[in-house]
């Protein structure tokens, strides 16, 4: 059904509904975008709506945030590209090679390898903190250096009990973004100190950040690229099987060019989240790796609520996106996969 | 092109089962070099199945698969040096035609130069030469599947597999395409092993017709063998097109001789010469085989069945008068502009040299 097929006056109401929906979504940018051009005395006099008409626009609020009066303005927007950007394209390189193999090859995990790693990971952490009195991430380590050594190994016996298949591991994948993250935020912060403490820094760094992200960002990436994987024709894959060409060589050769429209999908994703991510930023960083939403949360804690230099904070924070978008989406045209079957 | 002395395909014993469901029972073929085999049989018959586990796409549950002198049963796939064909073309989408047929031998190292030759060869043996650089979105159905024969072409198997290439096209190219692979296999003298649910796809091109039904071999010969003496009523009644007629009934001793009967209207001496053969199974009830185009007899007098006709569709050079005789659908042909008209009661003339009589009870055709 499109707005073509309407006749006479349903056609124009049904234009005039588009038209004030879409008034009601631009507004926010728009009152966002002029504040940032507003003096802080034309904020606080009563609100103006039209440029040159109502108030006289001024560039102060830029001059302040660009100078860095605003806090490291130049310092925070390359932390936020280089770890946003890193963070997706780890994400989304692991993410749909682990998704890949969920969709193509069978996988057989026996619950009790799944329970015996949680048992030995747990128990070994205890063990290691209050019995052999290790330090906390020391016991950490090795308790799941073992977990996992164990977990391993017992898949190689017969064990009874019942068989986890593929669907079941995607299930623990995606089950992983059920919690409120700040379950996951706080256990990390911990995590990331004690590391410190054995002189790995992770707190306030890039390898921190990123790493965080890409553990957080894998289960939708694995989510999302799975559909698309499974949309796939096999046989096209078969036949260059029975070619003899690598297994590598199909996934890079063939599936990810055949998938790119899914691929900058799920980029784009995994981009959006890791650039607007406030909760991990806040407990993980404190100054060099800062992320653009603290300073934009900070400009109204340290300052009182300035509206104009939000706004203009709050616009740098969104025109990346909307440009990155706006690229992107021209090569997520669909229609890549005609010609490979029928 | 390399010359390999014998490629010849063999399956013994070999199953295969998804999960606790058995698809192929034991199943023993052997496939001689340069034969052009077609495995044929109703859909879920197992025919795919077969092919996929010589091109190793399937692992078989049991058995032994031989290609030339080698085992194969365990090797993966890109190792049994097969080509395959599938029937949606599964083309690589991203890449022109002289990529997709020269990807292969790109990725085994072949020098460039190598490849442009192998690829412009396949292309003139194909008529693609035009085509070379365009996308196969770009291309129609026929010269997608071209493009699918080229990307075999240029392996040198030993053995070719078609997965029943022709049934995305459309009639007519269908037929074109079937000439161009028999001119292929007449060609490059490569064995081939190509499965369709087109019988006459089948008679036409192969040298030899397995006929499938439920994972079993019901009948592998050549197609004239097939058409004059079906194994069994399967066979019989899958093979050939408009389809055998069946009439249920009885074997009957009749003044020395035998005869079939059917209810009261049905009386068919059985000729004398097959009465030695048909003895042992006096007495049992039968089936009655026989095709359309041998009802038709121009001279001399032959037993008859009525037959009670509800639709006449005139070919050209012969007529087919479609009813039932009994309660048994039967399709009778008649001369081109017989007066016969819906609703008549005709008597057809039956040619008892070539009817068929099989065993009720086992399906198995008697005295063959």
């Amino acid at each position: 059904m499109s707005v073509r097929n309407l006749k006479g006056n349903g056609r124009w109401w049904a234009l005039a509904g588009c038209l004030l929906w879409l008034a009601f979504t631009f507004f926010p940018l728009y009152w966002v975008a002029i504040t940032s051009f507003k003096s802080p005395l034309g904020v606080v006099g009563g609100p103006t709506y039209l440029p040159f008409v109502d108030f006289e626009p001024t560039l102060t609020a830029w001059r302040e945030l660009l100078s860095g009066q605003r806090g490291q303005f130049y310092n925070t927007f390359m932390a936020s590209t280089i770890i946003g950007l890193s963070a997706s394209v780890i994400a989304t390189a692991v993410g749909s090679m682990a998704a890949y193999a969920l969709v193509r090859f069978t996988f057989e995990v026996k619950l009790l390898t799944g329970l015996i790693f949680v048992v030995v990971a747990f128990g070994g952490y205890l063990l290691g903190r209050h019995v052999a009195g290790f330090g906390q991430a020391t016991s950490l380590i090795y308790a799941f250096i073992a977990a996992l050594a164990l977990a391993i190994g017992s898949s190689w016996i017969r064990l009874p009990g019942p068989i986890l298949g593929n669907d079941d591991i995607v299930f623990w994948f995606v089950s992983q973004r059920m919690f409120p993250p700040i379950v996951a935020a706080f256990a990390l912060f911990l995590m990331y100190t004690e590391m410190g403490k054995l002189g790995f820094k992770l707190v306030d760094t890039y390898t921190g950040l990123t790493f965080a992200y890409v553990a957080f960002s894998l289960p939708i990436v694995i989510w999302l690229m799975r559909d698309f994987f499974a949309a796939l024709p096999i046989e096209v894959e078969e036949a260059a099987m029975v070619d003899n060409v690598p297994s590598w060589r199909i996934f890079f050769g063939i599936v990810v060019p055949m998938s790119k429209p899914g691929l900058i999908a799920t980029f784009m994703i995994t981009l959006a989240f890791v650039w607007n991510e406030f909760l991990f930023a806040l407990f993980l960083t404190n100054s060099r790796w800062q992320t653009l939403p603290i300073l934009v949360a900070g400009q109204n804690s340290q300052r009182g609520d300035e509206w104009w230099s939000i706004s203009a904070a709050a616009l740098v924070a969104i025109i990346p996106m909307v440009i990155m978008a706006g690229i992107l989406s021209r090569l997520m045209r669909s229609g890549l996969l005609l010609g490979a079957i029928k | 092109m390399k010359r390999h002395s014998m490629s010849l395909v063999r399956l013994q014993q070999v199953t295969k089962s998804f999960g606790k469901v058995e698809v192929i029972p034991p199943l023993d073929l052997v496939i001689a070099d340069k034969e052009f085999v077609v495995l044929v049989g109703p859909s879920g018959c197992g025919k795919t199945t077969t092919l996929r586990m010589i091109a190793g796409l399937e692992q078989a549950t049991s058995g032994e698969i031989r290609i030339g002198d080698r085992d194969v049963t365990n090797l993966r796939p890109g190792l049994r040096n097969c080509s395959m064909v599938f029937q949606n073309y599964a083309l690589y989408p991203h890449m022109t035609v002289a990529e997709n047929i020269g990807y292969g031998m790109k990725v085994r190292g072949t020098s460039k130069a190598d490849i442009e030759t192998s690829v412009a060869n396949a292309a003139r043996i194909l008529n693609l030469g035009a085509y070379l650089q365009r996308k196969p979105s770009a291309l129609s159905g026929g010269q997608r599947q071209r493009v699918a024969i080229g990307r075999a072409i240029v392996r040198q198997p030993e053995v070719f597999l078609f997965d029943e290439p022709l049934s995305n096209l459309d009639a007519k190219l269908r037929i074109e395409m079937r000439t161009e692979i028999k001119l292929l296999h007449r060609r490059l003298k490569t064995t081939i092993v190509y499965v369709t649910h087109d019988q006459v796809e089948a008679m036409t091109m192969a040298d030899r017709v397995v006929v499938m039904n439920q994972g079993r071999i019901e009948q592998a010969a050549d197609p004239i063998t097939l058409y004059e003496s079906p194994k069994n009523l399967f066979v019989a009644a899958f093979i050939g097109a408009p389809s055998m007629n069946f009439i249920e009934g009885r074997l009957e001793r009749d003044n020395g001789g035998l005869s079939f009967r059917a209810g009261n209207d049905v009386r068919v001496p059985i000729p004398a010469k097959r009465t030695q053969a048909l003895t042992s199974a006096a007495g049992e009830e039968v089936v009655l085989g026989i095709r359309p185009e041998h009802t038709m007899i121009a001279t001399g007098s032959f037993p008859t069945v009525p037959l009670k006709v509800a639709d006449i569709e005139p070919l050209g050079p012969h007529t087919l008068a479609i009813g039932k005789t009994g309660t048994a659908p039967f399709t009778a042909q008649v001369a081109a502009g017989s007066p016969i008209r819906p609703d008549d009661i005709v008597n057809i003339p039956i040619d008892v040299e070539r009817m068929h009589l099989f065993l009720k009870s086992t399906g198995e055709a008697l005295g063959r």
